[in-house]
């Protein structure tokens, strides 16, 4: 058998195995224009020259049914934010051991949210963006090992899933682009829904290491280990912190009106990240083919009073530490109203007014955002 | 007895108006399939049959059965279900039923695959499927 004849044996052999596995393949899109209506504020990455690129979206997805209850599922998204440049957002093996059972591994995404599985969806949701003072942990997506579990209590559907794994990436804080690692990233996720009702309760904990390169922060890091303060040092950095988060909602689709609440909290010990609550409620109104909705967020970090004033001895380092904590404070809240027009039986227009209150700043900022939405 | 005539004939009278769906499977399938069971397999809950076979469901593309089945029988409109399979496609969590353009196609392939269920317009409906279930 000479080399030729044995390489189509092989292609004619992969030819017939690719035959037995059906590949799926879907999309979804977002196309979104929008901008600040102020001249000196931004928000969700507008100013006030009209963007089409900040949050528009485009991904495709394969999914490959390899028999024997196994799926290999690739979801590739190029964001306009990142120049379009196309990554794999999903990648995963799925084995369904039964209707109730199955194990997934590879990179898929945290359930830090009822939205979180379609995020990027716009289709699936009725805003142009979910509220973003509640979804606002800058990563979403980890790499490991995922289980979950479906059954019925009486009339309601349970889905409970475990998972673990880890993230290693950079992360957005605070605008910079910071190298960040969250190590034993592993949780609970508990989903329960009844006809026109669910509610959701999420239990997370990781190790999170972010690197930060800001100077005044290093340099103050420095001065207080030369002092022999190493301890107020470390609870400056953010290396392998003990972090929890917990996540908590319910939502309606009763007839016409639509209801989401979510309340997420969490916190980064001993590190210079404070303590974060979120929250927002949402109504919506369906009349046929429109949505109309409004929505109340609100945000606050804030260190406990014990962080403050570790170090009176030394009244100069004390205050410069205190500044640094005081420095990460964050509240604000934000009213959005918006509509959402099923034109088409897979497309969506949606337009969205929010206003963003920033209560620390003291300043107000409005941002109009207009989309479409596709899947397909 | 009259009382079942009057219901009959109230029936037919708020039918007639419209068409009805039946939801057909294939004759050699004897598992019991009520309107429940019939809206779970529509909407990925429920993906096999009481006997434990796979169900391969088939919907319609845009047609006025389709309208009227997922309004009736699954309780979304076509957009409403469209965002609901869009949020367990995109997470693997389901794969909708395939969509076929006509009555015509629904019943061949009702009638070529044992594990099948589809709907049409129930003037349409011929031996060679069993029809479990009318809306």
């Amino acid at each position: 058998m000479n080399k030729l004849s044995i390489a189509v044996a092989v292609c004619a052999a992969l030819a017939s195995s690719y035959a037995s596995a059906e590949v799926r393949i879907n999309g979804f899109a977002s196309i979104v224009g929008g901008k600040s209506l102020d001249s000196d504020q931004t928000l969700y990455g507008y100013d006030d020259d009209i963007s089409f690129k900040n949050e528009s979206k485009f991904a495709l997805q394969l999914s490959a049914d390899l028999q024997e209850k196994l799926t290999a599922t690739a979801q590739i998204i190029a964001r306009g934010e990142d120049d379009f440049d196309a990554t794999f957002e999903w990648a995963y093996v799925t084995y369904e051991y039964s209707d109730e059972l199955q194990f997934s591994a590879g990179k898929m995404r945290v359930p830090f949210y009822k939205y979180s599985d379609f995020l990027d969806v716009g289709y699936a949701y009725r805003w142009v963006r979910p509220p973003k003072s509640v979804y606002g942990i800058p990563f979403s997506t980890y790499e490991g090992l995922s289980v979950v579990y479906n059954t019925q209590i009486g009339d309601w559907d349970s889905t409970l899933q475990g998972f673990y794994g880890g993230f290693d990436g950079d992360i957005d804080v605070f605008g910079n682009d910071l190298p960040a690692e969250l190590n034993n990233l592993g949780g609970l996720n508990w989903n329960l829904s009844y006809d026109w009702f669910s509610a959701r309760a999420a239990y997370i904990v990781a190790d999170t290491s972010i690197y930060s390169d800001d100077i005044n922060l290093l340099g103050l890091i420095d001065v207080l280990n030369n002092s022999g303060l190493s301890d107020t040092a470390n609870d400056l950095i953010t290396e392998e912190d003990s972090t929890t988060f917990i996540g908590v909602g319910f939502s309606i689709d009763y007839e016409n009106i639509l209801f989401d609440a979510e309340y997420t909290q969490f916190e980064v010990e001993e590190s210079l990240l404070a303590e974060q609550k979120q929250f927002y409620a949402s109504l919506g109104y369906r009349l046929d083919d429109v949505i109309v909705h409004f929505t109340f967020e609100e945000n606050d970090d804030e260190h406990k009073s014990s962080r403050f004033d570790t170090i009176e001895s030394i009244p100069s380092l004390n205050s410069v530490v205190n500044l640094a904590l005081e420095g990460i404070r964050a509240q604000s809240n934000v009213y959005t109203i918006g509509a959402r027009y099923d034109f088409h039986p897979s497309a969506a227009f949606k337009i969205d007014f929010s206003r963003f209150k920033d209560d620390v700043a003291d300043t107000e900022t409005d941002v109009v955002a207009v989309g479409i939405d596709l899947v397909f | 007895m009259k009382k079942l005539i009057l219901a009959s004939a109230l029936s037919i009278c708020s039918f007639s108006a419209f068409a009805e769906v039946a939801v057909i499977v294939n004759p050699g399938n004897s598992n019991a399939i009520d309107a429940d069971t019939i809206k779970k397999v529509y909407l990925g809950k429920a993906k096999s049959f009481a006997n434990g076979n796979k169900v391969t469901p088939v919907t319609q593309n845009g047609t006025a059965v389709a309208d009227e089945f997922n309004t009736k029988v699954v309780g979304k409109s076509s957009s409403q279900l469209n965002a609901y399979w869009s949020k367990l496609v995109f997470t693997g969590k389901g794969t909708p039923p395939e969509k076929l353009d006509t009555d015509q196609a629904v019943v061949d392939f009702v009638a070529a695959n044992g594990d099948s269920i589809g709907y049409i317009d129930s003037s349409k409906v011929t031996d060679k499927v069993k029809v479990v279930a009318t809306f």
